[in-house]
């Protein structure tokens, strides 16, 4: 089941650019990866998905029903921390719960407490006298404490100990298995390669990526360090097209990659960084037949896969959004 | 909506209890006070001859050169003081929501919970309300409570208090109402509370101008609030101004409706 739906959503700020053209679906129980740099479009597409900001055009439903139009409706089912928490001065973590006791029209002070007490939070400090990091974790718990269906955090970490980090992530990952859905939204790569299993990546406004982590793997590089014996010499030998090369024996720093200076200087004379583009298979099966000292084959880098995308427009992007 | 009506409480309790406080002080000593002041105008007619337009621009009336004892009562009424707190109070109250919500960011917080905006504006206006008549009372009380100091003929009659305390409520209605409208057109609280305050002075100074310019009198029929709000009539007439409360709550009926159709429509942009 779909638990949120855009398609063709447009939204301008004047003649600024929002978003255009955004087309997104959310199953039901997934930890959706939403990922873009700053000012790439992805408050302003959470936004438009709260009911906050009006679509100029397309449409964009979360269980089945218009934003803009049932938005008090969703919003029962729906937990939301937006990306610059601002909360009122007098509130504190009791009051907030009594607060949505009151709108929900349930009791929500236990589970709150639990959550609040999770986040090692102290439930009668008050926001203004809270780090900016608590006040965050308060937004958070107040977000969660109705057990909604779906969780929008737009980039929630940001102000965190690594600590937090974990028992956000840890909340998210038991909210998930219990069907409900997260939508998490980040700059950071780290965070969503370990949380989510369908990742969007938004690049000026539009969505240039939409896979699942699995499939993103698949295409991303891997890096291999191919140790040779002394016999073999790097420069002859017939490299397959589906392994491009960034450090050979022999190459000066202007003919090698900047990622080559992981490799230890003692290292340099026998060592050759490889970036795999394919399958682990197809190229194991090649290296079977060379006769190398050592292979070491990493894991798929997202990281490179996504620098394309964030990194001023190149033939590459260009490539990846058509 | 409870939610809602405890965060108001949370939010403007203090201000308006010192503002009904405040009301209620300088109201009580405008009523003890006022008889005397105003009892030897006509020294300060000769004296300073601007006095006495700037009076009939408040009064509504030409108190003549001596002012009665309920005349100088009605002059409480519109005194700059008394009319200044109480506007102060609504224009602070209405710009909070959604121009100061969307001003310091909270407006994310509070439009994302599972209300509606209609929700949230029905609650606003039931705490102005509220806020307001509380602040009345207390003017009121303190008004009374001096009153009890001043001859029995120089009080004024309970019927025709409320007359007056009924206009000044319309106005109160039709003030809050614009600064709603205003807010909900503003993203940036200082800005709307600074175009309300220009638009009172100017509604105020068009009165004062009509008393010396043609073209001012008829813009002022138009434009100035203060030309719906005349206590010293009803206490000279006894009569109830039916016409000016009418205009008053249509005018407030009008902005009132705006602000909630505009707020119910506007994106909200935080960021």
């Amino acid at each position: 089941m779909s638990v949120v739906v855009t398609s063709d959503l447009c939204r301008r700020y004047g003649s600024r650019r929002g978003i255009s053209d955004v087309n997104l679906t959310i199953e039901q129980g997934e930890i959706f990866g939403f990922l873009g740099p700053n000012g790439a479009g992805k408050s302003t597409l959470i936004r438009v998905l709260m009911g906050l900001l009006r679509a100029g055009s397309g449409a964009s439903k979360i269980f089945d029903k218009d934003c803009w139009k049932q938005g008090s409706v969703i919003r029962r089912d729906v937990g939301y921390v937006p990306g610059d928490v601002r909360l009122y001065p007098w509130l504190t973590t009791r009051r907030g719960l009594a607060m949505l006791s009151r709108i929900h029209g349930r009791d929500l002070s236990c589970a709150g407490m639990a959550l609040a007490e999770k986040f090692r939070l102290e439930p009668d400090l008050l926001v203004r006298k809270m780090s900016r990091g608590n006040r965050q974790k308060v937004a958070i718990v107040l977000a969660m404490a109705h057990s909604p269906q779906l969780v929008i955090l737009d980039e929630p970490t940001s102000g965190l100990d690594p600590l937090m980090q974990d028992t956000l992530m840890a909340c998210l990952r038991e909210m998930a298995a219990e069907g409900r859905t997260v939508m998490f939204s980040s700059h950071t790569l780290s965070e969503v390669e370990t949380l989510c299993d369908h990742i969007a990546i938004v690049r000026d406004g539009q969505i240039v990526e939409d896979s699942t982590l699995t499939a993103l793997k698949a295409q991303a590089p891997r890096q291999i360090l191919v140790t040779l014996r002394p016999e073999q010499v790097a420069a002859v030998i017939q490299w397959p097209e589906f392994v491009s090369v960034k450090f050979l024996p022999g190459m000066n720093s202007q003919q090698a990659d900047s990622s080559a200076a992981l490799i230890a200087p003692s290292l340099r004379e026998r060592t050759c960084l490889l970036q795999l583009l394919g399958t682990s298979a197809a190229f194991l099966k090649w290296a079977a037949a060379q006769d190398f000292a050592d292979i070491t084959i990493g894991a798929p880098s997202l990281e490179v896969l996504f620098r394309r995308y964030y990194e001023p427009a190149t033939e590459a992007v260009e490539e990846a959004v058509s | 909506m409870t939610g809602l009506l405890q965060k108001i409480w949370m939010e403007v309790r203090w201000p308006v209890l010192w503002l009904s406080l405040g009301l209620g002080v300088v109201m009580g000593l405008l009523t003890a006070l006022l008889p005397k002041v105003l009892g030897n105008i006509h020294t300060m007619f000769d004296k300073m001859p601007i006095v006495k337009p700037l009076l009939i621009a408040l009064l509504g009336v030409d108190p003549g050169d001596q002012v009665s004892a309920q005349l100088s009562q009605a002059f409480l009424w519109v005194h700059p003081t008394v009319l200044t707190l109480l506007w102060a109070h609504e224009v602070m109250y209405c710009s909070r929501m959604p121009a100061g919500e969307i001003d310091r960011g909270t407006a994310d917080f509070l439009l994302c919970q599972p209300v509606s905006r209609w929700q949230v504006y029905f609650a606003e206006t039931i705490g102005w309300l509220m806020s307001g008549f509380c602040i009345l009372c207390v003017g009121y009380a303190g008004h009374l409570a001096a009153s009890m100091s001043v001859q029995p003929d120089m009080r004024l009659s309970v019927s025709h208090t409320m007359m007056v305390m009924a206009n000044l409520a319309a106005v109160y209605l039709a003030v809050g109402s614009l600064a709603f409208l205003i807010s909900a057109l503003s993203d940036r609280r200082g800005r709307a509370i600074g175009i309300v305050f220009t638009a009172l002075l100017a509604s105020f100074l068009l009165n004062f101008l009509a008393q010396f310019l043609d073209w001012a009198k008829s813009i002022s029929r138009w434009l100035s609030v203060m030309e719906y709000y005349r206590p010293a009539i009803i206490i000279q007439t006894g009569l109830f101004p039916w016409s000016d409360v009418a205009v008053l709550l249509c005018m407030a009926a009008v902005l009132w409706t705006a602000a909630g159709v505009v707020f119910r429509m506007r994106s909200v942009c935080t960021v």
